[in-house]
């Protein structure tokens, strides 16, 4: 027997992925196998490639925000804010987005925070093939696209936040509505903590386990809850704020272990925070206009100029290089995306010493979000 | 591991007996929000194909495709969205110049054909077509400026008391963001007599490069300072933003173009074979549609006269229009880029008979542009009486150098463009003025923003005034005496005719009665062999596709040809002779086929 | 004038086509202008149409006068009667010809109110009312392209 048969039988190599149902999207883990422990990882994105950054080189401003919402499927508001920030700046139309426009876009980037939240959570427990919880965190995600669609026109896809303020005000009656959808979210989530964080599955699974060490936060520039789930506060929202965030009340939620527990339970106290931020929003909404008068959509041209805007998104920080060139389109996008840094970079580092069903739990406690790797 | 810990996964079976967490009413069908993004409609009678649906869609899912009976004055295009392709994004809807288009809140659709999910919504029909909810525009967020740059203007108090140009003109600026508002359909192209490259020049102002503009709007108008300040402009009649909003002022963006430059021969460069040389062509009468000829055929290289029988170019637009619309040193402008290009130019000559014949014999084509100079008469009683003047007659007066004297009151009988012409003149020789039309204020040919200056400097409009005599009054004055007239639709689509209303009849003491009711032909300069030949009862000439009269060799073209009487038909007109022309003395093939397709002239 | 019968009547009223006839025939060899020599041959023309008319009704051959409503813009009504000259231009030609036309209808309008007889009364007021549909034509010819600017 050769050294080489006996490594080839001591390791399996095996492909977690591109369609498999419990991983967080269309990319693959190749994954080298010693026992059930993965000794080594490497990631392949690449099945969602559509170029978006490249397609908006070819495409007025305007057209590019049916683009950008496609970069991150569960949580596209994010990006459409961030395109229109970056416009506003470079066009100074900043300056005349009216305050109602910037408080319903604050409150479509939290009810966005919301949902995704809802959902990650729910992804957290049927990553470890529990699937009662992700049924109802799914129901209850749906209340809040209910309201997304009564809001934007659609479901997923909202294509609402444009540069100048918004597309459309809020509908007569939609606090109420809301509200009446949070009521039924508080009611339900103390059942959805009994069977993930009470849970003893859960727990043994979770706690201490995905650990990422503090040292990597600066070497990697990691973000989101993943660094809030070791304690440090560190948040967009609070530390660059925008929009409206200054004038609303809350606390960067943080706590200890950065194990995958720790970031579970991150994301359960952000949908609280959410639900709070949203009220507070519509307490504080003034009536007025909600879009800037918009110049002609065919003709507008930007000046030269470059900027870098960033929002919080409930994978980490989100950030958008914009250049423009004087011409009616952009020069160039880039899409800086949290699931670049954290699945990709932190994962393949994280994989070694992985038990490999663990593989599916670590993925979603990290929020890999494949889209938005492949802009 | 605690008990606690060790039953709660077991907690989840405990729903089997509540609830569920799932709403009802998601089983079975769900109505879509109330601006839900769903298949598409539209009203096709107030869509207008201008295609900015298709402009703005970002996954090219919407082709504009030909339709059954279109509205007039649109493309006869429509819609059609692919499915294959959108996104429902709705950035269609909200761009929407016209409103029609928008989304139904329907979103099931089975269908086996997958060719059936291209489908033009409006025309093809769809269960959803008459849905109510669903997305549509919104005030508050416009993808397109409906608000035009207030063009400045001179007070109209300060109007009455001077001859300078009512219209201050735009600022660089101003043109430059006005020019920006435009969103490239084309439709004024189309709506253009010229078929003049609206979008292109307006591009070119808008990118600042008015060199380039007047080089295109040179392309096919030879007399665009005259059209920049008092074109009918149906350019923006049709124009796609004037829908709901405010028309690009198509016109004063030209104006401005114009208005840029002292001397036209610097910057106009027409880059054209001189295919003419040795040609000889005659042009009577040196109004639009001849200066045009003359512009266009010289610059080819051709040999070309005009004969005019007033003192300068310009037609009607030198003899009609009041210079504080259109003042001399603009025509003055334009009259000199011709005489650089090399025409020939006989002012204060009138063509007689044998002349005529004789330069048909000299020249291998003559156009004929003399418009419409002879004013109907009142035909009413005391049309004769001293203080009962023409206004054309007036106005060409006026413009020749002539005092007028309109006296201290004048009653303006007519509503066209003339008869406005000729009130607000008198108003600034120092009259008060009053029009007497003899049906609506809609009615009225007369552009509508000159009605509206009109009566911003004070002139009176009586409507469905039907003149009946003119007697002499008191004091070498004149009695005015009219009728109420109550309007009859005869015919559906027809303007309506005013009919006397018997035993009423006001009176109104003047000085001058005006009268402005329209004008004729006057051929009695045209040798019978050809009148004969041409002219139909009305002393109009109609030509063929290329301009050209029953008479072998004759052109014509303006007010006599087209029955619109405006300045854009005629240069029209001109081009058409232009190209009829040069495939007559075989410069062009004669059997290129132009078709519909706006005409290139000079590129 | 006596009229005994809808014959006499019909008689008559051909003849007085066949005069306006001779009439334009007559001057459109008058007037200077060819286009308008072509007019009042058009006319002309015209009124041999109207005379072919009335000879089919008087042969039975067409059920008699419709009674269409027609429009009376009384355009005739005020304006200056016209005496043609051989440098007429278009405006006085459609002028004179509305007046004849007025005339002819008052003539028939005359002769049935001096009739007692019920029913030439109803033939006068059927050529009445052929006449007023001629002059409606030249009126409404003159409205549309006359007063073009009024």
């Amino acid at each position: 027997m050769t050294t080489e048969t006996s490594e080839l039988r001591r390791r399996v190599q095996l492909w977690f992925g591109p369609q498999h149902p419990g991983i967080t999207g269309n990319m693959s883990v190749q994954a080298w196998l010693e026992g059930d422990t993965l000794t080594a990882g490497v990631t392949h994105v690449g099945y969602l490639h559509r170029g978006f950054e490249k397609l908006m080189e070819r495409r007025r401003f305007i057209q590019s925000f049916p683009i950008v919402c496609r970069i991150c499927v569960p949580e596209p508001d994010t990006n459409e804010y961030l395109l229109a920030a970056g416009l506003d700046e470079l066009s100074g139309l900043a300056a005349e987005v009216p305050q109602r426009g910037r408080w319903i876009r604050t409150l479509v980037l939290e009810m966005s925070r919301l949902q995704m939240n809802l959902m990650t959570l729910g992804g957290h427990i049927g990553a470890m093939a529990m699937g009662a919880a992700p049924n109802w965190l799914i129901a209850l995600r749906d209340l809040v696209l209910d309201r997304f669609e009564e809001l934007t026109g659609g479901r997923i896809y909202h294509m609402f936040i444009t540069y100048g303020g918004v597309r459309r005000d809020l509908p007569e009656g939609f606090a109420e509505r809301m509200e009446a959808n949070f009521r039924t979210i508080e009611e339900k989530l103390p059942l959805v903590d009994n069977v993930i964080f009470d849970s003893s599955v859960f727990r043994k699974r979770a706690i201490g386990v995905g650990v990422v060490p503090e040292e990597w936060v600066d070497e990697m520039s990691l973000s989101g809850p993943i660094v809030r789930a070791m304690g440090i506060p560190r948040d967009v929202r609070k530390d660059f704020p925008y929009e409206k965030y200054p004038e609303l009340d809350f606390e960067v939620v943080t706590t200890t272990g950065s194990d995958i527990y720790a970031r579970a339970w991150i994301r359960r106290q952000e949908i609280a925070q959410s639900m709070d931020l949203i009220r507070q929003i519509f307490r504080k909404m003034p009536e007025g206009p909600y879009c800037a008068k918009l110049p002609n959509m065919l003709t507008w041209t930007i000046p030269p100029g470059q900027t870098y805007v960033r929002a919080e998104a409930t994978r980490g920080e989100m950030g958008y290089y914009v250049v423009t060139d004087g011409s009616d389109k952009i020069r160039r996008v880039h899409v800086r995306a949290p699931s670049y840094v954290h699945g990709v970079a932190l994962l393949e580092r994280m994989i070694p010493g992985t038990n490999i069903a663990d593989l599916a739990p670590l993925m979603v406690s990290l929020q890999v979000c494949p889209p938005e790797m492949e802009r | 591991m605690s008990v606690k810990h060790t039953l709660a996964p077991f907690s989840a079976w405990l729903q089997a007996f509540s609830k569920p967490f799932t709403l009802p009413d998601r089983h079975g069908y769900r109505e879509g929000a109330d601006r839900y993004r769903g298949w598409h409609i539209n009203d096709t009678k107030t869509c207008i194909g201008c295609g900015s649906c298709a402009e703005i869609c970002q996954n090219v899912a919407i082709d504009m495709v030909p339709v059954d009976d279109p509205v007039t004055g649109d493309s006869g295009l429509r819609p059609r969205v692919d499915y294959g392709r959108c996104c429902w994004c709705a950035l269609c809807v909200d761009v929407c110049p016209s409103g029609s288009l928008g989304m139904s809140n329907e979103y099931i659709w089975v269908e086996a054909d997958a060719d059936a999910f291209r489908y033009i919504p409006g025309v093809d029909p769809k269960p959803w077509d008459s849905a109510e909810k669903g997305w549509r525009q919104e005030e508050g967020f416009d993808l397109v400026d409906h608000q035009r740059v207030p063009m400045p203007m001179l007070d109209p108090a300060e109007r009455t008391r001077t001859w300078a140009e009512v219209v201050v003109g735009y600022s660089r600026e101003e043109a430059r963001r006005e020019a920006s508002r435009c969103v490239e359909c084309g439709l004024c192209v189309a709506a253009c007599p010229a078929h003049m490259h609206i979008p292109d020049y307006i591009a070119a102002i808008r990118d600042g490069d008015d060199i380039a503009a007047l080089n295109i709007i040179y392309d096919n108008n030879a007399m665009p300072e005259m059209c920049g300040k008092v074109c009918t402009r149906r350019c923006e009649g049709v124009c796609s933003i004037g829908v709901q909003g405010e028309p690009l002022a198509i016109r004063w963006l030209k104006r401005y173009v114009t208005e840029q430059f002292d001397d036209l021969s610097d910057v106009v460069h027409a880059e054209v074979e001189r295919v003419g040389e040795g040609k000889k062509i005659a042009i009577v009468g040196g109004g639009p549609s001849g200066v045009t000829v003359a512009y266009y055929l010289a610059i080819r290289g051709f040999d070309v006269t005009i004969y005019e029988a007033l003192p300068q170019l310009g037609g009607a637009t030198f003899f009609g229009i009041p210079k504080y619309r259109f003042p001399m040193p603009s025509l003055e402008k334009q009259v000199k880029l011709l005489t650089d290009s090399g025409v020939t130019i006989v002012t204060n000559h009138r063509v007689e008979k044998d002349e005529m014949r004789q330069l048909l014999r000299d020249h291998d084509a003559v156009f004929i542009g003399t418009g419409l100079m002879k004013p109907y008469g009142l035909r009413a009683p005391g049309e004769d009486l001293p203080g009962v003047m023409y206004a054309l007659d007036m106005l060409r007066d006026h413009h020749i150098g002539k005092t007028i004297d309109v006296g201290k009151k004048v009653v303006v009988v007519g509503g066209g463009n003339v008869a406005i012409d000729a009130s607000r003149v008198s108003l600034r020789l120092g009259a008060e003025v009053t029009i007497a039309y003899r049906r609506r204020k809609v009615d009225m040919p007369a552009d509508e923003e000159e009605i509206e200056d009109a009566e911003a400097e004070g002139i009176k409009i009586v409507t469905q005034a039907i003149p009946l005599r003119v007697e002499q009054a008191d004091g070498g004055r004149l009695d005015f005496i009219w009728g109420p007239a109550e309007m009859i639709q005869e015919e559906e689509g027809r303007r309506p005719r005013p009919k006397l209303i018997e035993g009423v009849e006001n009176h109104m003491i003047v000085d001058r009665v005006i009268v402005a009711i329209g004008q004729g032909a006057e051929h009695s300069w045209m040798p019978e062999e050809i009148a004969e030949k041409i002219a139909d009862k009305r002393g109009w000439i109609t030509v063929d596709e290329n301009g050209m009269t029953a008479y072998d060799g004759i052109f014509a073209g303006g007010d006599l040809v087209n029955s619109t009487a405006d300045a854009i038909s005629a240069i029209a007109d001109g081009l058409r002779a232009v190209v009829g022309i040069q495939k007559y003395v075989g410069v062009l093939p004669a059997s290129e086929d132009e078709g519909d397709e706006p005409v290139a002239i000079a590129t | 004038m006596e009229f005994q019968s809808v014959r006499d009547i019909l008689d008559f009223a051909i003849t007085k086509e066949q005069e306006a006839h001779d009439m334009y025939a007559d001057l459109a060899g008058k007037v200077e202008r060819p286009e308008l020599q072509k007019t009042f041959r058009e006319f002309a023309q015209m009124e041999l149409g109207h005379r072919a008319r009335l000879e089919k009704i008087k042969a039975g051959e067409l059920p008699g006068f419709t009674d269409e409503a027609v429009e009376n813009l009384k355009l005739s009504d005020f304006l200056l009667d016209v005496t043609p000259r051989p440098s007429m231009g278009y405006q006085d030609v459609i002028l004179f010809a509305m007046k004849a036309e007025k005339r002819a209808h008052d003539l028939y309008v005359g002769l049935g109110k001096a009739t007692q007889d019920a029913r030439l009364r109803q033939v006068f007021k059927g050529l009445a009312q052929e006449e007023l549909k001629h002059k409606h034509f030249f009126e409404t010819e003159y409205d549309e392209f006359i007063l073009e600017g009024n």
